[in-house]
Formats: C-alpha cells, structure tokens, sequence
C-alpha cells in the first residue's frame, strides 16, 4: 500500500494549499485553546500551585489521544511516521531551557501559543507577556553568537522512546501512556494533599 | 461562572489530540507557537536594518524571503481568528488583567512582560514552546519533549512561592 499521509510531505498538496490549511488548522487550535480554559492566565498559573487539573487533563489526553491516532495510522501503513516532524532533543539546552520557561511562566501566567487566545479576549496581561516575547527574541538573536557551543550541545538527534528503552513505535507508544498518566495521578495527588493542608 | 461555556478537559484534550493528528498528516507537523513570536521579531528588526540579515540565528529565517511566509506564523494567525470565535460565541470578551484581589496591576503588567521575555530566550534553546515543543514532541513520542516538560513544571513549581501573592485565590 502506498502511504498518502503527510499528504504535503509526500506531494499530493503544494505548499499554497499547505499554507491556506496552516490558517484552518490554527482557527480550530485557536478555538479549542479558548473553549479549553488556555485563555486566561486563571486557568494556567494554578497549575503550578496544584490548584487547577483543567491544563494537565487536556494536555494528557491531547498527547493520548494523538498518540494513539499516530500509531495506529503508522502500523496499519496509513502514515509514514519518519516523514512527520521530530524536533532534535538536545540535551542540556532543554533541561536548562526548561527551567527558565517555567519561571518566565509562573511568573506570567502565559505560554506563546495562549497568548495568542488571551490577546484575542483583550487581556492586557496577555498583551504585556507577548511584547517581552518580541523583546526576548530580540535579546536571544543577540546573545546566540556567545552561546552557540551551549545551545548545540547534546544533541542526540531524533530521540525517540524506543531509541532510548529499546523495541519499536509500540514500546514507545505504551511508555508515553504510562507517563502521561503518571504525571496526571502525580498531579491530583498533589492537588488532595494541598486541598487537606488547607494552603488554599 | 468560570465553567460558563468551557469544554470538559477530557472532550478538549480528545477534540485537540484529533485536530493534532489531523494537522500531522496534513503538513507533517503539528502545532507551534513561539517560532510566529520569533520570526515576527526577525522580520521587523530586518525591515528596519537590512545588515540584520546575518544575524546569526535570525539569519535562518531571513534568507527565504520574507520570514512571516511560513507554516506556523500562518497557523497562529489562525490560532488568533479561532480563538476570537470562540470567545465571542460564548461571550468572554471583556479588558481584564487577571491577578489576586488588591496585587498591583503595575506589577502584575511587570511581571508578564518579565517573563515573556524570559519563556521567548528558552524557546529558542528549547526548540519549541509548550506547543511545539512539548505537545508536539510527546505526541510522537520525543524523549526531549518529557525533558522538556517535566523541567518546565518542575521549576514553575520550584519557583512558585515567589509569585505566591499574585496567584492567591486565582483560579
């Protein structure tokens, strides 16, 4: 059988029709984003707090379910898995980066793609967080000539799960389900502890 | 009030794990956010100094033409209309800065515009923000999504009793 997905990767759609479906599939992300709870800061800075489960819970059923529509297309032949964008994982420019994206997120209340909702709705907070985005780019593009050796280092190219714990796209598959839905039950747990303690 | 119209979490996340899906066998890639901030800012500083153009990082997006012309600015103008649908459809539109009761607006503004530009620098070490990067990368199974991610939480999490005030009683 000849595989047909991605049909832009594999030529059956030119890149203005793949530019024209870039705008449709960003309205229906735009609007699950807004329907989801993602535009507003109040849904996303308790998380950090164990206040709120709205963003976890999406965000692990997103990947499940996505997960799961890409497996089963991959094996059954429908998509070809290696034509489908992996970022690279590099190492310590993750795990550092990491760890300033969540203190610039604590401290906001936002992530890029929210935003863009939370401006939509008018919120001033989500207006303020995007123009230090523009002047944080600025200041990236700036200092990345001093930094390059550090923002390339560990590169491990596409590192996938299998790569790391062995087996195939199926071993893959089953361990992001059993993260995802550890770092959920982490999550409640925490929310139940903190409920119980009072701290809210 | 705040369940006015929202979706379950779990209907969101299956609705957004299938448009995911649907936008990785389309162009191959799935969603993104922080490369449209990027490359927006790119575009700019080169309009208004051409010799920008060698940047080093920026450089990338400059040599194809016009940087905006790409996949994911296209997909966050869209994000943009989609969510503004939405909030008008159920209502939600309103000027507001959200914060504890009596925090400064002054220094909620503050810290917003901090830490965008905090979140923009790591994107671009991070390859991606929490939609390209770790929604993405988790969804095809990515091991540095899940670095990604679980260092993201674990210091929001770390650094969560610094903002304590701002956040008391938000939810």
């Amino acid at each position: 059988m000849e595989t047909v997905f991605p049909l832009f990767t594999n030529g059956f759609i030119d890149s203005h029709m793949n530019y024209i479906l870039a705008v449709v599939i960003g309205v229906v992300f735009g609007f699950i984003l807004e329907r989801g709870g993602f535009g507003t800061a109040a849904h996303i800075a308790p998380v950090f707090y164990f206040r709120s489960l709205i963003v976890p819970r999406i965000m692990v059923t997103a990947i499940v379910t996505a997960a799961t529509l890409i497996l089963i297309a991959s094996l059954m032949g429908y998509v070809d898995f290696s034509q489908i964008f992996i970022p690279t994982t590099y190492l310590w420019p993750y795990l550092v980066g990491g760890i300033i994206f969540g203190l610039g997120m604590v401290m906001s209340g936002w992530c890029p793609g929210t935003a863009v909702v939370g401006i939509a709705t008018l919120k001033i907070d989500a207006i303020f967080f995007a123009l230090g985005l523009l002047v944080g780019m600025f200041f990236y593009f700036d200092i990345y000539q001093y930094i390059i050796d550090f923002a390339n280092s560990g590169n491990l190219g596409k590192f996938t799960i299998d790569k790391l714990v062995g087996g195939d796209i199926r071993i893959s598959y089953l361990v992001t389900v059993g993260v995802s839905l550890a770092l959920l039950l982490f999550v409640s747990t925490m929310k139940k502890v903190i409920e119980k303690k009072g701290e809210n | 009030m705040k369940q006015n119209n929202y979706w379950s979490p779990v209907i969101a996340g299956i609705i957004l794990g299938v448009a995911l899906f649907v936008s990785f066998i389309v162009a191959g890639q799935g969603m993104g956010a922080s490369g449209a901030f990027a490359r927006a800012t790119a575009q700019a500083t080169f309009t208004i100094d051409p010799s920008f153009a060698s940047n080093a990082y920026a450089g990338k997006y400059l040599k194809h033409g016009n940087a905006l012309l790409n996949w994911t600015v296209l997909e966050v103008v869209g994000i943009f209309i989609g969510g503004l649908i939405s909030a008008l459809l159920a209502r939600r539109i309103k000027p507001e800065i959200t914060k504890a009761k009596g925090y400064s607006s002054g220094k909620r503004l503050f810290f917003a515009f901090l830490g965008g530009i905090i979140v923009a620098a790591s994107t671009r070490l991070t390859r991606g923000c929490t939609s390209g990067q770790a929604l993405d990368g988790a969804a095809t199974f990515s091991v540095g999504a899940w670095i990604f991610m679980l260092s993201v939480f674990g210091a929001g999490f770390f650094f969560s009793f610094l903002f304590k005030k701002q956040w008391k009683g938000v939810e």
